[in-house]
């Protein structure tokens, strides 16, 4: 064999690693027995029905999908002016304030959790509010830092152009500046959504009655039952995930923003 | 102009007064009630903490899961973005696409995929069992195996795409010109790319190794109830026997650790 | 202006979810267990919904978890009624958490098993299903049936099964008959320590989900099992049998509490007292959920036996006193971490 070819061998083992146990969890799906089996001796859809049957997984895939636009939304509210502030100014104290917002990266989701539901609790807050501030907490570093990237690339130049010429900084940002790093924001907001919707460690402690993240309720779903119920959902789940990759990429080289 | 100095801070404030409210201080909160003994300051829950074997057993334990995922995913990315260069370039955009995919999917989708393949019947042993490398089957799942594997599995692509990046910036010629002049595989690898892509290890290490510590679903569902790592005795001490002192201590450690290895990255003067 | 039209669409969005969160009716919130949701949908949720006119809502999870966030929560309750197992449950009415039941607003009081009516001991509980722990077995793999404890202890077995953790509800119950078979007395757990430290475990499991999978997987032949897995288990299509033990199968009941600090508690009686009534119990035991605690239920053979019904059946079951857990189920979890799991 000729070692040149060693390299791009290793690199198609370890994408069979990655995305193989995928496929696994599709067949394992369309197994007609009623426990998990693999590979299945009979052909079945029924799982796939099941999961829209399921009441737990229909609200906490309403509750999951709400939270993950809040919580996008809030962080590219409060994300955005800190960017544009970072990147366009220069803050004596820059370094605290880049720290305190990559802070949530830095903190062990567990304990972000944990973190929240003492304090909210003393607070006598309810269930939806620690999970929405604890999420865009979360995504706050993520926003920062991919749209910071598109403002760094964006020359200042046209902007000042703008404002010596009479407009506003606002207007000149909305005009000019947002334009151009609008995939900037997309791909932060898609990154944050993500980051949202897959999130188990911080909604761990956070969800209560009637509120649960659908990963939370597919973690208790699997408590309790070993059906392929969790396969047939993985598997919508995965396709999800594919369709957003392929568009993202398509439009906005996502990789580029990972 | 005037707006100078004072719009920064307009921009800046809503972002930090949030942070600081709703995530600063509780976590701050959390951490200092690890040094509170009743109703004074003193460093009992730590030292009761670590006066069990089994919790240090389950601290070590972390370190070691961490250590060696970071190992395994740094030795198999090298070779591995290295061979994207081979890779035709109109299929380098799917290649790209299939390391990001796993990275956008639920964890829980992700690690539930290990349930139905490391079992005792599960095709890993089907396939181990019919190559004749073992006679029995193997037990993997609920062993700190099955914790590797899917560690590995979680965070491969984040080594994977740092390196990747990494070796974009190095001179296309580099390698072919170290060879030519007579350097083994081995002395370009380490004398060439290493020094050249160090940055990306560094970070794509930070992020596999604070991955590691931190995960939860993973060592919850493949390792079971005796491989314990620090973020499953979190979730136990917290949310099943309520011990929050010992849940603070836990945090404490876990954010230490992080911490450590963010501080390790910024020295090397890499990127955050 | 030129706002990105993804921006827009989720500030467009934004008030619309918020709308969406705050909505709010008269809600009764219920703390139960994750299993068979869809059945308790069906037959407890909805029907009741249609009774009361008002919203339940289901908080679900194991005891451990719920107990902690019902702790969590004392000062400010968010659940009306709350489903623990017994010494669960005895642990919340100890910490102050339950309301006293007025048994007077359960219509279906006087239904019930002596069992079920005041299981906690302190009038803040009715039982409203009851299960035996014992031993499932593959009848292929073991051909001398597994009549006692020790039994798990037999060679053949070695390496071939799986524990309850300790932190599980059956946890305890199987510390607790495994002292008693091996001569233990209940003041003193060394007994089982000593032989569970012995036994050649294959691995703990926290969830029944988890043991049903390792038989599925073949990986294991026999496992101490509460009774309420037993459908699950039938479903891997294994040859299972259910142990009939002769030094005693563990018997726990689940319950039902009002929530200190609930604004609803007549509604949350009203809920209890429906979960009681002999059409519930009766629906629930036809779906193979909970074995019924209700006299009045009649069930087809074919139905009860693969439930615990009757007085004859439950008369077998040792149930254990739940202060007893209680006082020494800190010092088992530290013990079982070092003399069992190590």
């Amino acid at each position: 064999m000729n070692s040149s070819r060693v390299p791009i061998i290793i690199l198609y083992l370890t994408l069979v690693f990655l995305v193989g146990p995928f496929l696994v969890v599709f067949i394992a799906a369309f197994g007609g027995e009623p426990t998990l089996k693999f590979p299945p001796t009979s052909f079945s859809t029924q799982w796939f029905t099941k999961v829209f049957e399921v009441e737990s997984f229909r609200s906490s895939f309403l509750t999951s999908l709400g939270l993950g636009l809040m919580s996008t939304s809030l962080a590219l509210a409060l994300g955005i002016p800190v960017a544009y502030a970072l990147s366009r100014f220069r803050l004596p104290g820059a370094v605290v304030i880049q720290t305190v917002l990559t802070s949530p990266a830095l903190v062990p989701g567990l304990v972000v959790g944990l973190a929240l539901l003492q304090y909210f609790i003393n607070l006598g807050g309810s269930v939806y509010p620690s999970l929405l501030a604890a999420h865009t907490a979360l995504l706050l570093p993520y926003v920062v830092r991919v749209v910071s990237t598109s403002l760094i690339n964006l020359k200042p130049d046209i902007e000042e152009a703008a404002i010596s010429l009479g407009a506003s900084r606002l207007t000149a940002f909305r005009l000019v500046v947002l334009p151009n790093i609008r995939g900037g924001v997309a791909a932060a907001a898609v990154l944050a959504f993500i980051t949202s919707f897959d999130q188990v460690a911080v909604s761990l402690f956070l969800t209560g009655p009637g509120v649960s993240t659908l990963p939370i309720s597919m973690l208790t779903f699997m408590e309790y039952n070993y059906d392929p119920t969790i396969a047939a959902l993985s598997t919508l789940l995965i396709i999800f995930s594919i369709g957003l990759v392929l568009v993202f990429e398509r439009v906005l080289g996502l990789s580029r923003y990972v | 102009m005037p707006g100078r100095t004072v719009t920064p801070w307009l921009l800046v404030t809503p972002a930090l007064l949030f942070l600081t409210l709703v995530f600063l201080y509780p976590v701050v909160k959390l951490l200092l009630n690890s040094f509170s003994v009743g109703d004074t300051f003193g460093l009992g829950n730590y030292t009761s903490f670590f006066g069990d074997r089994f919790n240090l057993e389950v601290l070590w334990r972390t370190l070691r899961v961490a250590l060696v995922v970071t190992l395994v995913s740094a030795v198999v990315c090298y070779p591995a973005a290295y061979g994207i260069q081979s890779v035709p370039p109109r299929y380098r955009g799917l290649v790209t696409a299939l390391i990001i995919v796993p990275l956008m999917t639920s964890p829980v989708a992700r690690t539930y995929a290990w349930l139905v393949l490391l079992g005792q019947t599960g095709i890993v042993n089907t396939a181990l069992l019919r190559s004749g490398l073992v006679q029995e089957p193997v037990r993997i799942l609920y062993t700190e195996w099955a914790v590797y594997i899917g560690m590995a599995q979680l965070f491969i692509p984040l080594m994977l795409l740092t390196l990747i990046s990494a070796m974009e910036n190095l001179p296309r010629d580099v390698v072919p010109a170290a060879r030519s002049l007579g350097a083994t595989s081995l002395q370009s690898f380490t004398r060439v790319i290493l020094p050249l892509t160090r940055e990306g290890l560094v970070v794509g290490g930070t992020l596999v190794f604070t991955g590691c510590i931190t995960a939860y679903v993973t060592p919850a569902l493949l390792g079971g109830a005796r491989v314990q790592l620090l973020a499953t005795l979190l979730y136990q001490k917290a949310g099943v026997t309520v011990d929050y002192a010992a849940a603070s201590v836990i945090s404490v450690v876990m954010l230490a650790l992080t911490l450590t290895v963010a501080g390790v990255l910024r020295g090397r003067g890499g990127r955050t | 202006m030129k706002t990105p039209r993804h921006v827009r669409l989720l500030f467009t969005l934004l008030p619309l979810s918020l709308a969406a969160a705050q909505a709010q009716k008269t809600t009764l919130v219920v703390s139960g267990f994750g299993i068979a949701q869809d059945k308790i949908e069906k037959n407890i949720a909805k029907p009741f919904e249609a009774v009361c006119g008002c919203n339940v809502v289901f908080e679900v999870g194991n005891n451990a978890d719920r107990l902690a966030k019902l702790t969590a929560r004392k000062a400010n309750p968010n659940v009306d009624v709350v489903l623990l197992a017994d010494y669960f449950a005895k642990q919340a009415s100890n910490q102050g958490l339950f309301e006293k039941l007025d048994t007077a607003q359960l219509s279906n009081y006087g239904k019930l098993y002596d069992f079920a009516r005041d299981p906690l001991k302190d009038g803040t509980a009715v039982a409203f299903t009851v299960y035996s722990v014992s031993i499932v077995y593959r009848t292929d793999k073991i051909t001398k049936p597994i009549t006692s404890w020790k039994d798990l202890w037999r060679p053949e077995l070695a390496g071939k099964v799986a524990l309850p953790n300790i932190t599980t509800t059956q946890g305890p119950p199987t510390v607790w008959l495994v002292n008693r078979a091996y001569g233990g007395k209940d003041s003193d757990a060394s007994a089982a320590f000593g032989q569970l430290g012995k036994l050649k475990v294959l691995t703990y499991y926290n969830q029944s989900s988890q043991v049903t999978s390792l038989f599925a997987q073949d990986e294991i032949w026999a496992a101490p099992v509460g009774r309420f897995a037993w459908g699950g288990l039938l479903n891997t299509k294994k040859p299972l049998a259910w142990a009939r033990l002769s030094d005693g199968q563990a018997g726990l009941v689940n319950v039902a509490s009002v929530v200190k600090g609930s604004k609803n508690v007549a509604l949350a009686h009203k809920f209890i007292d429906f979960m009681l009534s002999t059409p519930v119990q009766t629906a629930q035991a036809l779906d193979l959920v909970d074995s019924p605690v209700n006299k009045q239920v009649k069930l087809p053979a074919a139905v009860a036996n693969q439930l615990t019904v009757g007085v004859s059946q439950v008369a077998g079951l040792r149930f254990m006193d739940t202060s007893y857990v209680l006082t020494n189920r800190d010092n088992w979890i530290q013990r079982w971490n070092r003399e069992v799991v190590k």
